[in-house]
């Protein structure tokens, strides 16, 4: 059961995509590093280079915030750690998946319609 | 039983207009978002020098301007409501219209007084009351500037646009619109869709149990009843 307490300061969106999907959404403005020794952002630019290790890392960094009330990633990025995303149950942040540039939307793979299809499957 | 069922299929019914919602969310999502990457491609192409706008123009002391605001909704603390609100909006739109209606006040009460005093004073001593309200307006007007200017510079710095010069081509400014478009109408939807479905759907399982142990209890009665009737 989620409280008041529990988002009334999670106020940012997070992205984790690939540079036209972070560089898309930072344009809306959505971009934070924030002050201090430890300058933390709430982005992550994905390429053929980054390691698995660094996503999940940055999903686990991303999903244990306080501020953070959205976590956005790239469905194909989202792939790659499959059973983190999956086994990721908390009410939050939310973790949607969108489109990138070069993997159109997946319904096959939406955590909603596979929990639509459990509820009429039942 | 029937009470029940009614239930069930009322939530049933909230459940798929909640899922056709959703649907058409994810489908402006798609669209949007593809136009975005439409967008910057273009942007690139027509780039100066192989220009490329992305990750390598990032501010590193770049602040959020669109935030999220998350509240119940209709004050249901299990379902939560995103919203995403414009800060520079509220902190130099609001404040703008706010001191412009000061100015108004100001303007328009101002000339009163002046007049007022000018026409008191006038009579007592003719010399001095042109100086004072000189002075007054000058300071008026030097206030008035600064508050102008500061909105201005706070806008201007904290356009992400700015990351890749003063003048942004076309396309990325289009590319920023539609960005826009997906982060302050769409994706705080789609969150708040899927929160109420999940919710829902709890709702559901739950009548279902209700409605299976129900079921259960008259089946037992009516085996009951047979017995009886048997002997």
């Amino acid at each position: 059961m989620s409280s008041q307490a529990d988002y009334k300061d999670r106020e940012f969106l997070a992205v984790i995509g690939d540079e036209d999907s972070v560089t898309g959404l930072l344009l809306a403005g959505i971009g934070h590093i924030t002050t201090g020794a430890e300058a933390k952002k709430n982005f992550l630019v994905v390429d053929n280079k980054t390691e698995t290790a660094a996503i999940e890392s940055a999903f686990d960094s991303f999903t244990e915030r306080k501020d953070i009330g959205i976590v956005l990633i790239n469905q194909h990025i989202a792939d790659r750690i499959r059973h983190r995303v999956d086994s990721y149950t908390a009410a939050f942040p939310t973790v949607l998946e969108i489109p990138s540039k070069d993997h159109p939307y997946d319904p096959e793979k939406d955590s909603v319609l596979r929990r639509v299809r459990r509820l009429f499957g039942e | 039983m029937e009470q029940q069922q009614e239930h069930i299929d009322s939530l049933l019914e909230r459940y798929l207009s909640l899922l056709d919602e959703y649907t058409r969310l994810r489908q402006d999502l798609s669209k949007l978002q593809s136009s975005v990457y439409q967008n910057i491609a273009r942007a690139n192409f027509a780039g100066e020098r192989g220009m490329r706008y992305g990750q390598d123009y990032y501010d590193e002391r770049m602040r959020a301007t669109r935030v999220l605001r998350i509240d119940e909704a209709g004050g249901d603390e299990a379902v939560p409501r995103f919203m995403v609100r414009n800060l520079m909006a509220s902190s130099s739109g609001a404040a703008d219209d706010e001191e412009g209606a000061k100015e108004v006040e100001k303007s328009e009460s101002t000339p009163e007084r002046g007049d007022a005093k000018g026409t008191t004073t006038a009579q007592s001593n003719s010399g001095t009351t042109p100086e004072t309200n000189q002075t007054a307006e000058g300071r008026n007007q030097d206030g008035e500037e600064q508050e102008k200017e500061k909105p201005e510079m706070k806008k201007t710095s904290s356009d992400p646009l700015r990351w890749y010069g003063l003048l942004a081509p076309l396309p990325l400014r289009t590319a920023q619109t539609l960005s826009i478009q997906a982060v302050e109408q769409v994706i705080p939807r789609l969150a708040s869709v899927n929160a109420e479905m999940e919710h829902v759907e709890i709702e559901i399982r739950r009548a279902r149990k209700k409605r299976a142990k129900a079921a259960a209890v008259a089946d037992k009665e009516a085996l009951g009843m047979e017995a009886v009737e048997a002997r």
